[in-house]
């Protein structure tokens, strides 16, 4: 009748649904192919296109691969409608990385897009390039990506902080450093939504680079309660493991509260201290047990559990692990109470996974005393939704199982409602029976047996093995409970003949398992119980149970007067059912006897003796051979037994007999308790997915190790934070104001990249070479004193007088730049030239060619072959003492090719594929005498300009294989422009074609030390000319001198070079800028215009990689 | 970071895939999932984390539709949880419920959504006044405009002024002519009573929901008149703690529209307005039972919509009920639903019949638990008061309105 009613009411909502589908997009899900949907995409209405992309969404959302439409939808991505551009973005994120070749077609609408004045749509061009993941244009995503983190929109710099894992994601070696770089950038924004991103990307990034943190800290502290939810969990997390890296653990912290009891015993003085000893009264070894636990999960949060496990063998050294030195103190400790501060009002945050985020903070950082406040919150995510509960509760029974007086008093949250699923109700189960007290158990006993007649029969098995568990908790557990549990196993052996159903099966088993726990600690009190059950055995038919009596008799077969009397009627009962019982009964039952006979008293003797015959000789022919087997095993144990007639006797006997001993030991032994530490302990950080799935999930990570992380105060740079701070308030106190936040993240240095991500090759050296480059210009600045503001005005009008003068090689003073009056400061650095040093690589080294020593270095000489050559010198150099016979370097392939007979064929084919060979050869060295060396000049093609090329050295007869890298500053050559030129160039290359990056200088230092006469500005032009014109081949068109007032300031002072890339002669302009003081270290901003964006990239990061290497002559 | 999003519906049809990042999640994970939960039943639906052999699944249920979601790495589990959850309020906000149909109906508003709220596994915009100004939800209007023209865009152009401003939850100048403000309390009672008839727990879970249609950037505190009664509470992001910490009052700017300020429990309430009195006794194979329903202790209001359900036992083959007021039915699946609706004068409700046993059993050992339901309107049962609602600027024509009323939550009368 109801189901009748049913299908009716099913048909009406259909019927209804089917009248409020008008007009929705219904009909394109359900027959997405109905049309011909190519035409559609080209067609030229933008409905049209909308709802062809539409169809194809629906194909994708079924699960179709739709990609063989990428040209077409590609070519929308021009469309000027936001919906059609949303939903070719959604379409191209779904397929560009199968399809990259059409992706690529699509990346110069994203770069016009980002130009876009509208910020949404800036967004959505950054979201998809940097979603679309091809390598290719990975550099020009990059570059994107941070001219975004500079963006006035906060959303789009937000968006910038989102791509950043995406880039990351690609495992691009090259661009690590610029990404990290970025994330530091984007830490310090000053808008809260866009650092609760930055925290996302830095720990999917770079979770360890806790210099980043360390930089603005406090900031990050203050604008933590701002930030929008989702980063505020990463957030939280994040400053946790910098506070751990930096100070180590609180010493007043629950962690370390072990440390505190041993020493001073201050835990006896606070509140929690005395629930703890109250605990103990009442709990006997309770309290011992949990500050073992609490060790053993602190250290399980340092080291991660799997680390901890391995070594868990030295438990001994568990408490005196942690170091003082590695502690700190909250009193003294400005961090972490400002931590504990910014995140305690988190507590109350709408949000259940920062409330977990934040209730974790203060449970591992927080004072014992303080620890309290985290229940209160935690217990009302109890009341937000199902799923979240569950979450929850596997972390509050972590807190619980460590401090079970946090929750004691508040154990009626974790009554159960008939709507809790059923995990729910198993852990509050378990947290109910962990936290009860003896003040709380008659309470908590009366809920259980509401529980024990509830209709789901699993969740009633549950509760009748947490009554064991209180129990065993408990000392003093009423004996109504064990009462109760009897009249259950009573009413449920009754009910068992009727109902088959696991469920009854599991509430008896568990039943009689948790009387059996009761009875372990006291037996001789609980005789009656144990007769009690004996007597049940016949009416009771569940296996398990049974097996568990049985056992039961087996090892109280000796205790008190009337149960050694009753020994042979159950012995005689055990035999006659041996027949009809399950297998795992069976077994138990050969136990028993056994266990039986070994104890059993003159009296009984022979009969029992009589009856364990009869079961062996059941056994032994029995189906199963698990009871064959151990029937036989038994009865050859036993044989010595079986054979004597007097047990005394027997026992005298048995000092000689092995077997006896062995009986005695493997029955005779009386139970041992087993400690409770042997309790599933794997812990791991609260909040964490692997605390939920009990193992370590790929990429969790424990806290950092504490004091790991030594930060360097730097005076200079916390002056500069607190300014920032300042103005930061300034800006939030003016509540609607979003100026100044170009300036907010832009002037941020790049400290993180300081020297330590830039590795020098090791097989890099330097040879003194003084070959003049002959490209190295003269340089000459001119120099008009005028008033600061005029900066532009007095570049161009110096750079004019310069080209007038470009001749002139004339040296005024230098110190004519520091007058105020107007005149003219010519400065030749023409001598450059002749300190260039190119810089020389390691092609083999003596080591391993048998004492034949070659180095290369790239010259700046122009090929005489063909623009796409490049230079090479070659010098090899004999360090043994035997001469070296005809050595030379040739190319692989070509090589190859000779050994091949159809030489001929494939030198064709080569030649028709491109007929430039690769590597103009050297003349060959026909004798290297010892301690000889010779150069030679080799010219080269390189295929790409990060690819090194393979060559073959010949010596001595032998083929050895080296490779020759590429220098990105020798793929281009100087290109002489005026600065005329080079500014009007410079304007034809915005936006995309303009890529910066920062890195630090500080050759001057060392320069300005030795030559003390010399005006500072020169020498910092000096070195850093001779910086840039050692690494690589560019034109240096002019200098343009700071305007500061003072002498000591050198920033604005901005030095220019041109150059053409080799192989496409596409100019490239690089421009460097000067900030810092002259006497210390300089920060650089060197700035590329290049239409060819990945070279550029390249270059750019080469650049700033060689300006902060060392310089060579100091090495 | 969450790799895939599925939307799967109650028969196991995958009804909406959204890759998240490049490590894209393949369809046959779905299928995994759907044969797990073939295999192991509803506690499986009831896991909110699980470790597939190849990634972590986060799964959240909503009115018979599975938001899944996929990870391979480590992340805060209840991160991913709190935004299926966003996820689905967002869309049965959005759609006006949620089902089967609806999903697949508007797939295209689902897919911006997803894509508007979470970039990369990361959770972008989640606040609902900022989704709506960025993806128009669909209304009548824009279905018939749509049926008209073929053609509506429910796309905006440009960006919402709130996505960037330092109120993200707020768009920046909306404008009205006339000013409203509402403040709802709206609570619900958790209650156990045990098989003694004992009350064993009792407590209040309390929402403050407001309604704000405010000109331009209005300041707004709110006081209670006692809010030491409030054990726990939590906040909307808008609100700023520093007040509260200091002298408990709620200071905040808030979102434009409908929205939730705060939610609050109350702990330890002595009473319940409506009372149950079940009674059952079984002899030989048949159960007598007979359920009263009562009021305890009058609120002053009327007390509305009270209904009475429980699960029978599987050992009951047959049931005959019926009740002097109200309606009784039986699904198939033995829940037994009381409708009782006002309490009459006259008379006291009562539920009564009797229960056939499967044959062999004599006695009935399991019972049921009858979940209450109950809404009373204009009163919140915690006690707790409104002191008064503040505006820093008093724009023209402001209309303030309060509102209360308390409904059942989970509230459990065990036989």
């Amino acid at each position: 009748m109801f189901n009748k009613f049913g299908s009716t009411s099913e048909t009406l909502s259909k019927a209804s649904a089917g009248l409020l589908r008008i007009g929705t997009d219904a009909h394109l899900y359900d027959d997405p192919e109905d049309v011909n949907i190519a035409p559609l995409l080209d067609s030229k209405f933008e409905s049209e296109k909308c709802e062809a992309l539409k169809r194809l969404l629906a194909l994708i959302a079924q699960g179709f691969d739709v990609s063989n439409f990428f040209p077409q939808v590609v070519k929308n991505v021009a469309s000027q409608s936001s919906e059609v551009k949303k939903l070719v973005y959604l379409y191209l994120l779904q397929y560009a990385e199968k399809r990259p070749n059409e992706a690529l077609l699509s990346i110069n609408y994203f770069q016009k897009d980002l130009g876009d004045p509208n910020p949404l749509v800036r967004a959505w061009a950054l979201r998809t390039m940097a979603g679309i993941r091809l390598h290719v244009i990975a550099p020009l995503a990059l570059a994107a990506v941070s001219k975004c983190a500079r963006d006035p929109a906060v959303y789009v710099r937000r968006c910038a902080a989102n791509a950043l894992p995406k880039l990351h994601d690609l495992r691009l070696e090259e661009h690590a450093s610029a990404i990290e770089e970025l994330v530091g950038i984007l830490l310090n924004d000053h808008s809260p939504g866009v650092v609760g991103a930055a925290a996302a990307a830095f720990t999917s990034i770079c979770p360890n680079n806790f210099k980043l943190i360390g930089k603005n800290y406090k900031k990050l502290c203050q604008i933590l309660p701002d930030v929008e939810e989702w980063g505020q969990i990463l957030l939280i997390g994040t400053l946790l493991r910098y506070v751990v890296a930096r100070h180590g653990l609180v010493r007043e912290s629950l962690m370390l509260s072990i440390h505190g009891t041993n020493s001073n015993g201050f835990c006896e003085k606070d509140g929690l201290g005395r629930d703890l000893t109250l605990d103990k009264e009442d709990g006997g070894k309770s309290d011992s047990f949990d500050v073992n636990l609490v060790s053993l999960v602190s250290k399980c949060y340092i080291q991660g559990p799997d680390e901890y496990l391995s070594r868990s063998s030295c438990t001994d050294t568990v408490s005196s692990a942690f170091d003082t030195k590695e502690t700190t103190s909250i009193a003294h400790n400005e961090d972490v109470k400002i931590l504990l501060q910014c995140t305690s009002p988190l507590l109350w945050s709408n949000n259940s996974a920062v409330v977990l985020a934040a209730a974790g903070v203060q449970w591992i950082m927080a004072p014992l005393e303080d620890v309290k406040k985290i229940v209160k919150p935690l217990l009302f995510l109890l009341r937000s939704s199902s799923a979240s509960k569950y979450v929850v509760l596997c972390n509050i029974l972590v807190f619980a199982k460590a401090v079970p007086s946090l929750f004691a008093p508040h154990f009626e949250n974790f009554f159960i409602c008939s709507s809790d699923a059923y995990q729910v109700k198993a852990y509050k189960l378990e947290m109910l029976s962990l936290i009860a007290t003896t003040s709380s158990i008659a309470s908590i006993l009366r809920e259980f047996e509401d529980y024990i007649k509830d209709p789901d029969r699993r969740f009633a098995a549950d509760t009748v093995a947490a009554i064991g568990l209180c129990a065993k908790r408990l000392m003093t557990i009423p004996t109504t409970c064990l009462d109760g549990l009897l009249a259950l196993v009573r009413q449920e052996s009754f009910a068992g003949d009727f109902e088959s159903a696991d469920g009854e099966a599991g509430v008896l088993v568990q039943a009689v398992m948790s009387i059996q726990t009761m009875i372990e600690r006291d037996p001789l009190r609980h005789e009656k119980v144990l007769i009690q059950l004996f007597r049940s055995l016949d009416s009771i038919k569940v296996a398990a149970a049974r097996a568990t009596i049985i056992w039961m008799v087996g090892v109280y077969c000796s205790l008190g007067h009337i149960i050694p009397r009753m020994l042979t009627t159950i012995t005689k009962y055990l035999a006659w059912s041996f027949k009809s019982e399950a297998s795992e009964t069976k077994l138990q039952i050969l136990n028993t006897i056994a266990k039986v006979l070994i104890s059993a008293e003159a009296g009984d003797f022979h009969m029992l003796k009589r009856i364990v015959v009869y079961v062996f000789e059941l056994g032994e022919y029995d189906l199963s051979y698990d009871i064959r087997d151990r029937t036989r095993f038994l009865k050859k144990l036993l044989s010595c037994k079986l054979a004597s007639h007097e047990p005394a006797e027997d026992s005298v006997a048995s000092q000689e007999n092995i077997a006896a001993h062995v009986v005695e030991h493997v029955f005779g032994r009386k139970l041992k308790s087993v400690s409770p530490i042997t309790l599933h302990n794997r812990f791991y950080l609260p909040g964490s997915l692997s605390q939920i799935v009990l193992h370590a999930a790929p990429g969790y990570e424990p806290l950092p190790k504490p004091c790991s992380f030594v930060y360097e105060e730097q005076d200079q740079l916390s002056d500069l934070d607190k300014q920032r701070e300042a103005a930061a308030d300034l800006d939030g106190s003016e509540e609607s104001s979003e100026t100044g936040d170009e300036n907010g993240s832009s002037d941020y240095d790049s400290e993180s990249s300081n020297g330590s991500d830039f590795s020098s090759e090791g097989d890099e050296r330097t040879v003194s070479n003084d070959a003049n480059d002959p490209a190295a210009p003269l340089i000459q600045i001119s120099e008009t004193s005028v008033s600061a503001d005029q900066e532009e005005l007095r570049s161009r009008r110096a750079l004019d007088l310069w080209l007038d003068d470009q001749p002139s090689t004339s040296n005024q003073t230098p110190s004519a730049l520091n007058s105020n009056q107007s005149s003219y400061a010519k400065i030749s650095i023409g001598d450059v030239g002749s300190r260039v040093k190119p810089k020389s690589y390691s092609l083999v080294d003596p080591g391993n060619g048998s004492g034949l020593k070659v180095d290369y270095a790239f010259l700046s000489e122009v090929s005489n072959v063909s623009p796409l050559h490049v230079c090479v010198e070659v010098l090899f150099e004999n360090s043994s003492a035997e001469p070296i016979l005809e050595v030379n370097l040739e190319d692989e392939e070509s090589m190859k090719v000779a050994d091949s007979s159809e030489q001929t064929l494939v030198g064709k084919a080569n030649a028709s594929y491109n007929n430039i060979p690769t590597l103009i050869p050297m003349e060959e060295i026909s004798c290297l005498e010892p301690h000889q060396s010779t150069k030679r000049l080799i010219q080269v093609r390189f295929h790409h300009h990060l690819l090194p090329m393979r060559l073959t050295l010949h010596y001595n007869e032998k083929k050895v294989p080296v490779k020759l890298r590429p220098d990105l500053g020798y793929l281009v050559k100087p290109f002489s422009m005026s600065i005329e030129e080079f500014l009007a160039t410079e304007s034809r290359l915005p936006g995309m074609f303009e890529y910066s990056r920062r890195c630090t200088f500080d050759d001057h230092v060392k320069d300005s030390r030795t030559e003390n006469g010399k005006d500072k500005f020169l020498s910092i032009c000096e070195s850093i000319t001779l910086k840039v014109l050692s690494n690589s081949n560019l034109h240096l068109v002019s200098v343009d001198l700071p305007v500061a007032n003072s002498l000591e300031d050198a920033t604005g002072l901005r030095l220019r070079f041109s150059s053409k890339i080799l192989s496409s002669e596409i100019p490239l302009l690089i421009t460097i800028t000067v900030e810092g003081k002259c006497t210390e270290v300089l920060n650089l901003t060197v700035k590329i215009n290049c239409e060819e964006t990945v070279f550029g990239l390249n270059l750019l990061n080469r650049i700033a990689n060689f300006m902060v290497e060392p310089s060579s002559s100091a090495t | 970071m969450l790799q895939c999003i599925f939307l799967i519906s109650d028969s196991g049809e995958v009804m909406l895939e959204k890759q998240l990042t490049g490590h894209r999640v393949d369809r046959s994970i779905c299928a995994w999932f759907w044969d797990q939960y073939i295999s192991q039943g509803d506690s499986f639906k009831a896991l909110p984390v699980i470790a597939s052999p190849t990634h972590y699944l986060f799964q959240i249920v909503r009115d018979g539709i599975t938001f899944l979601a996929c990870s391979q790495v480590e992340m805060p589990p209840l991160m991913a949880i709190e935004f299926l959850c966003r996820v689905a309020d967002v869309l049965s906000e959005y759609l006006g419920g949620l089902n089967e149909d609806l999903i697949k109906d508007n797939f295209i508003i689902v897919y911006e959504l997803l894509d508007e709220m979470i970039d990369n596994g990361f959770p972008l915009t989640t606040e609902p006044s900022i989704l709506k100004e960025m993806i128009a939800p669909p209304n009548l209007v824009s279905k018939m405009l749509s049926v008209v023209t073929g053609n509506a865009s429910n796309v905006s152009d440009t960006l919402p002024s709130g996505a960037g401003s330092c109120v993200p939850w707020r768009p920046t100048d909306p404008k009205y002519s006339s000013n409203e403000v509402y403040v709802d309390l709206v609570e619900e009672m958790d209650a156990i009573v045990n098989r003694d008839g004992e009350l064993v727990k009792c407590e209040i879970y309390g929402e403050v929901q407001m309604n704000s249609q405010l000109t331009g950037f209005p300041d707004l505190t709110l006081s209670f008149a006692n809010p030491s009664i409030l054990e726990d509470m939590r906040f909307h992001p808008c609100v700023r703690y520093r007040p509260w910490e200091s002298h408990q009052v709620l200071s905040f700017v808030p979102p434009d529209g409908e929205f939730k300020l705060m939610s609050y429990r109350v702990k330890k309430l002595k009473n319940t307005p409506v009372y149950v009195k079940p009674q059952i006794t079984s002899d030989s194979g048949t159960c007598r039972i007979s359920v009263l329903v009562g009021i305890r202790s009058d609120p002053g209001k009327t007390i509305e919509s009270i209904t009475l359900s429980f699960q029978l036992p599987h050992c009951v083959s047959s049931a005959d009920l019926s009740s002097n007021h109200g309606t009784v039915t039986i699904l198939s699946n033995k829940t037994c639903t009381w409708t009782i609706g006002r309490i009459p004068k006259d008379k006291t409700p009562c539920l009564s019949g009797t229960l056939a046993l499967e044959p062999g059993l004599e006695r009935l050992h399991v019972f049921p638990t009858f979940k209450l339901g109950f809404k009373i309107m204009g009163i919140a049962l915690s006690g707790l008061r409104i002191e008064k609602l503040d505006l820093q600027t008093i724009p023209p024509r402001l209309y303030k309105g309060f509102r209360a009323q308390t409904r059942a939550g989970e509230f459990d009368v065990r036989l």
